[in-house]
């Protein structure tokens, strides 16, 4: 977003507050600091934060559907933690096909208790979700991992082969 | 009684180990994933360590010069103590879930 495209965002916010009688009159924007009432337009930040704060964080100007506070969430754990890296493989591994640890394990040439843990950590992250069963129980994503997979998808191609 | 200014470098050098570790883990993941999170990451840490080590540098150019400036020095000390403090715990708890 450009500075001429946030300038045009707010006074068109502010000619709408305008409109709709927000201000107590009209006649009261503009005057001079040290008149009666200068009313500054301080309640439209938040929404303006809301929508744009994170608006860095898309290539795609916001065009995909993902929400950028999981992504957010996704980038902390897979760049920001140990084993981060492990972490995001094993979410890319179990992406089509849900897996037990032990396969993971092999896929992945891990160790199955670091599997463990991982799976442990993404599950209480919620971003996969365990089956049923006790004994070699599948691991899924969960429903807002599969809803994000594009993000997913966009940091694996930053791994890339190493 | 405590010693306000020593228990704030000694904070100070916790926090430098502290994020020695952060640091360390956010490289090892920025050598694997290039990307401005996390060259980001490690930019934040550093400048963290920057800060704390202004800090230690501050407390040896107070109590090398003169005793006026260390006397009063002293009767600030816990606020700098605290500042430190209230930073060794934030920096714990992100070295507790970057380990995990």
């Amino acid at each position: 977003m450009s500075c001429l495209e946030v300038l045009k965002y707010l006074t068109r916010n502010v000619s709408e507050t305008l409109q709709s009688g927000f201000f107590i009159s009209s006649t009261n924007v503009g005057q001079s600091v040290f008149g009666t009432t200068v009313v500054f337009p301080i309640f439209l930040f938040p929404e303006i934060i809301s929508r744009n704060l994170f608006s860095f964080l898309g290539t795609d100007n916001g065009q995909s559907q993902t929400d950028p506070r999981f992504k957010m969430i996704l980038w902390f754990i897979i760049a920001g933690t140990r084993g981060g890296v492990n972490r995001a493989k094993i979410l890319n591994l179990i992406k089509d096909t849900p897996m037990n640890a032990n396969k993971i394990a092999k896929v992945l040439n891990l160790d199955h208790k670091t599997v463990i843990h991982h799976v442990q950590i993404l599950s209480k992250n919620d971003l996969v979700v365990k089956a049923q069963k006790d004994y070699g129980a599948e691991y899924k994503l969960s429903q807002i991992m599969q809803k994000n997979q594009k993000v997913l998808e966009e940091i694996v191609e930053k791994i890339g082969t190493k | 009684m405590l010693d306000f200014m020593l228990a704030a470098v000694v904070a100070a050098f916790l926090n430098i180990g502290l994020l020695l570790v952060t640091i360390g883990t956010y490289i090892q993941n920025m050598r694997v994933i290039r990307s401005y999170y996390t060259s980001g990451l490690v930019l934040v840490a550093a400048l963290l360590m920057i800060q704390n080590i202004v800090i230690v540098i501050f407390w040896f150019t107070l109590y090398m010069d003169d005793k006026v400036l260390m006397m009063s020095a002293d009767m600030v000390a816990h606020y700098l103590f605290a500042i430190n403090v209230i930073q060794t715990v934030g920096l714990s708890v992100l070295v507790w879930i970057t380990r995990r």
